[in-house]
């Protein structure tokens, strides 16, 4: 590795550090808007566009859903200015696990291994699903 | 030699800035988000410094096929530059191709979809491994016909520094002439985006005119704007996440059902040997079977409908 490599490298890295630096002064990601549930809705309509949806809760701090859809789950969270979604067996969501507030899923995903919803302390966990939405 | 693509960093670090200052300014249309612009970056740089462990090997196969070359190209003859332009933008599409369509490569290039974002900072979010996974040897026909390494290194450089420029939002359509024949942002927000209808499109480099001759050509449709990342979105922000995840992917699926390696190697990404999980093509199917999917309505149901199909499949 030569000299005028580290260099490069190490410019590099200063100017990495000052575009971020730039991007999070501009503050211009996208405008995300909290959840409710025709919002929920239609990000889950654009992540799984055919299943039926049955019921769907927001968290309380508005910015992850759950939903179900027959025996699965669908967990909508927001990442950034973005949101993420996932799928997984409506039976293991008896096994998050619990942080005051919080509800922690394990998913068998490498790619978004942890979901965390900030649920009402007193709500029933999992959800009941009874009634239509 | 000096590589043109250090040659050109500043100007990719200006152009960033620019974007960043101009949409601030409210005017051009762009976002960033901190995070997804240190995760690109990230991987910028690190994409430089792995290269420089597989670069001289990719360069040596090279210059070993050369020399059992059929024929001798002479660097200095004006043809020979624009031959070499046009066959290996050709051997692009088919790596790029490639590295859509079979999940081995697949692997190397997600990384490079990863953002749901769309802005100059994706452009540099480039493959660690890559390198690795041998699709260098798409290139490799060319120095066996007889292009020179160093012609064949030159204009994929070239091709790369093009390629920056067309992430972007900034720029809605370029002249018809101009996206009839070459790559443009419009083009290659389709290639980013993860709508079904878009899936696996608009595989060029500099000329989109392989897409149309191969049939991977689709318009960009104001109607659909794009949806920008992957199938199933990355949960966080880990740049190792961004960079493994679908080698690990090949891992456990690979260990979970070694009869089946094959095709969780081979196949196309989202193949599974009990159906349980969805190719492009399948997404794609299962799209155009959509009800209210405007391809369903007959051509003279009028023309506003029937142009959201516009661009499929080709010139």
């Amino acid at each position: 590795m030569t000299l005028a490599f580290l260099i490069q490298t190490m410019v590099s890295l200063l100017a990495i550090a000052a575009l971020v630096a730039l991007a999070a002064w501009a503050k211009i990601g996208r405008s995300v808007p909290d959840l409710d549930e025709p919002c929920a809705l239609r990000l889950l309509a654009d992540e799984f566009p055919d299943r039926e949806i049955d019921r769907v809760w927001i968290a309380t701090d508005r910015g992850s859903a759950l939903a179900r859809s027959g025996d699965q789950a669908l967990v909508l969270y927001r990442l950034g200015d973005g949101y993420v979604a996932r799928s997984l067996p409506w039976a293991e969501l008896a096994g998050a696990k619990r942080i005051g507030a919080v509800r922690e899923l394990r998913i068998k995903d490498f790619t978004a291994p942890r979901v965390r919803l900030r649920w009402d302390e007193g709500a029933a966990w999992p959800p009941a699903a009874e009634g239509a939405r | 030699m000096i590589d043109p693509i250090t040659l050109a960093t500043p100007f990719f670090i200006v152009s960033v800035v620019l974007e960043i200052v101009l949409a601030k300014a409210g005017k051009a249309k762009t976002n960033y988000e901190t995070k997804d612009t240190m995760v690109s970056l990230g991987m910028g740089l690190g994409s430089s410094v792995v290269g420089i462990v597989t670069v001289g090997a990719i360069y040596a196969a090279t210059v070993w096929v050369y020399q059992h070359r059929l024929f001798t190209v002479p660097m200095t003859a004006w043809w020979a530059w624009i031959a070499v332009f046009f066959l290996e933008d050709m051997a692009y599409y088919w790596f790029h191709r490639l590295s859509h369509e079979r999940r081995f490569w697949w692997a190397a290039h997600v990384n490079h979809h990863s953002s749901q974002h769309y802005n100059l900072s994706t452009a540099l979010r480039q493959t660690w491994t890559g390198g690795f996974n041998g699709s260098w040897i798409v290139w490799l026909p060319l120095a066996l016909f007889g292009f020179a390494p160093a012609m064949i290194a030159i204009e994929k450089s070239i091709s790369l520094i093009y390629q920056f420029w067309i992430h972007t939002e900034a720029v809605r359509r370029m002249p018809s002439w101009f996206e009839a024949v070459f790559n443009t942002p419009s083009h290659h927000r389709v290639h980013h985006a993860r709508n079904p209808r878009y899936l696996d499109r608009n595989y060029a480099g500099i000329l989109i005119v392989w897409d149309r001759l191969f049939g991977t050509y689709v318009a960009e449709d104001d109607t659909e704007p794009p949806r920008y990342g992957i199938v199933k979105n990355l949960g966080d922000f880990n740049i190792l996440r961004a960079a493994f995840h679908e080698w690990i992917a090949i891992g456990q699926d690979v260990v979970r059902h070694p009869r089946h390696a094959l095709g969780y190697m081979f196949g196309p990404p989202g193949w599974s040997h009990d159906g349980s999980r969805q190719t492009s093509r399948e997404l794609r199917a299962a799209w155009e079977r959509r009800p209210g999917n405007p391809s369903l309505i007959p051509p003279n149901a009028g023309n506003q409908m029937t142009r959201s199909t516009g661009g499929r499949g080709g010139l």
